[in-house]
């Protein structure tokens, strides 16, 4: 008995000790929220990643070494942001990040990764101004300003010359939206009627929806998350807005849940997308019927953005050789990959260069469909 | 000094940082509830610290220690605007019409395009090291200490009792209410100032309700019966959402456990001592 037991210790002890080999796991780290009012962005990023990791461990990095994924949430706070990304990168050493959830996260936290030299790559970060903060920071969504101008295109092809602008103006998505909206209806030539902003919170929109309505716009965008854009649509059809007038969509209005709140309200709205669901090619298929298998239920944009991520991230791995986080870098500047969101590459500025995956998307019967 | 040990410094150091300026946050509330007086300001202080620092380092270019004396400015002044009218308030009057303020400057830095709006500043240069960051709070609880122990101290001591009986005593009840908020309002600058240099970062909902309710629970959990109590709380605070990392979804659960143990069992805070006094 005795003697089985000291051989037990002498092997436990012989694990301890195995030197670094090349089996050994890959760190990297994600930081999201998961818990407080915004958990749900960030659970359905670590499912996207989850899923991610098994279909890269199915093969592993660097010759066969797996890749280990320690996701830390951040509450959706700078300061929970902050700790988590120095936690993961001083504690658990990762090679590279994937997060954090907000563009307000990210203006925090990315100068710490930054600063210690660690890529540090966001999937739902839209805000202007995220890959400036430096050299070792990239975002694989696209940001409101790409976006945009493809749903515009969609609309002016409809015969919209006209528009007017309405955004909620208390907090940084929806603000920096409005400003890419503005932006690009004036690139496009569209002439802007009307702006009026109001409160995330707000429930009565009636005073800037009947001042838009005197002015007849061919169009009216709304930059808001989905909750005030269901309020905006079902109080528009209130107050007679109807077939005529086409409404247009930030990313925030790029939910499922847009149907389930304002139902035949919301009809007609299109909005671009990086993403879409029964987007037909063979890569999103596979990848949609995985998702489905392992969770039950569709994967949204934010688990797509954040599975093809870890994906370019395995890649831009294998592709520097070593799990070295400067390697990383440069390899993740070469990506050249095709997944579920479509081809992507990087720019020099460490965004997405390309807007061929993004989808108009138009509601109908309280679902979304691609837009004719 | 050892790798491994830089490495765990710099894991923690901005907790370490969060432990000096929500010290100083605990100590701003510690004043005038030392005085009897529920203000809720602290959040708007300090973010009118922040934010006025911030500008000062952004567009002026002026040097740190320049800067962060001159963040008590715009907190000091917005006290004394609003002190006057207010602290004919009290109690729960107090409270709401002082987070009503907090939420009127929320409103005001979501609005102004050269405060950032909803998108905040961003680039703000690290220079509230550490040590700068205890010094100030070291210095902050020596001086409320020295005035806890005066004659001050056992005015505002006095007033948390029976303001009435205070007057009748000839202590001029309207003077110290204004000078421990225009106290409160320079130590929630400082912690404004602070927080903005060591966190690259600072925008408005970093300012609003909530933080002004987190900065009270320092000081009900610490207790205030001395300025240790509510740095002690403050510092309980900070780390229980870092030490309970570990357990993952089950973190907050325990947070909040905690807490209730602590009102529970200890409903004068966790440090109920009071500090001794010199004899009149």
């Amino acid at each position: 008995m005795l003697r089985r037991r000291i051989a037990l210790a002498a092997a436990v002890l012989a694990m301890l000790a195995v030197p670094a080999h090349a089996g050994d796991p890959v760190p990297v780290g994600a930081v999201e929220i998961l818990s407080g009012p915004n958990a749900a962005y960030g659970i359905a990023i670590k499912a996207g990643l989850d899923l991610a990791l098994e279909a890269v461990n199915a093969k592993g990095v660097l010759g066969g070494r797996p890749l280990s994924l320690t996701v830390e949430d951040s509450g959706g706070t700078k300061d929970g942001a902050i700790n988590a990304v120095r936690k993961l990168i001083g504690r658990d050493k990762v090679a590279a990040i994937i997060g954090p959830t907000l563009s307000n996260e990210m203006f925090a936290a990315g100068p710490v990764a930054n600063g210690r030299g660690v890529p540090i790559i966001g999937t739902s970060t839209t805000a202007k101004g995220i890959t400036d903060i430096g050299p070792f920071v990239f975002r694989t969504s696209l940001p409101e300003a790409d976006v945009i101008p493809v749903t515009l295109k969609k609309a002016i092809a409809r015969g919209v010359k006209t528009i007017a602008l309405l955004y909620a103006n208390d907090d940084a998505f929806s603000k920096s939206g409005f400003d890419s909206m503005k932006a690009a209806a004036e690139a496009a030539g569209l002439s802007i009627v009307a702006i009026d902003s109001f409160g995330s919170k707000d429930t009565d929109f009636s005073a800037q929806l009947t001042k838009i309505k005197s002015l007849k716009p061919d169009a009216v965008a709304i930059s808001a998350l989905v909750e005030p854009v269901s309020g905006v649509l079902l109080q528009a059809r209130q107050l007679g807005f109807g077939k005529e007038t086409l409404f247009i969509g930030g990313n925030g209005s790029n939910s499922p849940k847009l149907g389930q709140i304002a139902g035949a309200a919301a009809d007609g709205l299109i909005v671009g997308s990086p993403w879409f669901v029964a987007k037909p090619d063979k890569l999103n298929t596979a990848f949609v019927a995985a998702f489905r298998a392992k969770y039950g239920k569709d994967p949204d944009q934010f688990a797509a953005q954040a599975y093809d991520t870890l994906l370019i991230l395995a890649e831009a791995i294998d592709r520097a050789g070593d799990a070295d986080p400067t390697k990383i870098r440069d390899a993740l500047l070469k990506t050249d990959h095709t997944g579920p969101l479509g081809p992507f590459r990087f720019t020099d500025h460490r965004d997405p260069a390309s807007t061929e995956g993004v989808v108009v998307l138009e509601m109908r019967g309280g679902a979304f469909g691609i837009a004719q | 000094m050892a790798a491994w040990l830089g490495d765990l410094y710099w894991t923690y150091q901005n907790v370490v940082v969060a432990l000096g300026v929500n010290g100083l946050l605990a100590l701003s509330m510690y004043v005038v509830l030392a005085a009897g007086q529920l203000s809720l300001g602290q959040a708007a202080f300090m973010g009118l610290g922040a934010y006025s620092s911030a500008l000062m380092t952004l567009t002026l270019g002026w040097p740190f220690w320049i800067v962060l004396p001159a963040s008590c400015v715009a907190p000091v002044a917005f006290a004394l605007a609003v002190g006057g009218p207010t602290l004919r308030l009290s109690g729960v009057y107090l409270a709401i019409a002082t987070i009503g303020l907090g939420e009127v400057l929320r409103a005001v830095y979501l609005n102004v395009d050269a405060l950032g709006g909803a998108l905040g500043l961003s680039g703000i240069p690290e220079q509230a090291s550490p040590g700068v960051i205890f010094a100030v709070l070291a210095a902050a609880l020596a001086v409320l200490w020295l005035v806890g122990r005066s004659g001050t101290g056992r005015a505002m001591e006095a007033l948390r009792e029976d303001a009435t009986a205070a007057q009748a005593m000839g202590i001029d009840v309207g003077r110290v209410r204004l000078a421990v908020l225009v106290a409160s309002a320079v130590l929630a600058g400082l912690a404004g100032a602070l927080s903005a240099h060591a966190t690259d970062f600072i925008g408005p909902n970093d300012f609003g309700f909530e933080p002004a309710v987190t900065i009270l629970s320092f000081a009900l959990l610490g207790g205030i019966g001395s300025p240790f109590g509510p740095v002690l709380g403050a510092w309980v605070l900070t780390l229980l959402p870092e030490v309970f990392r570990g357990f993952a979804d089950l973190r907050l659960v325990l947070d909040g456990l905690v807490i209730v143990l602590a009102v529970l069992f200890l409903p004068r805070g966790l440090l109920a001592w009071r500090m001794p006094r010199k004899a009149a």
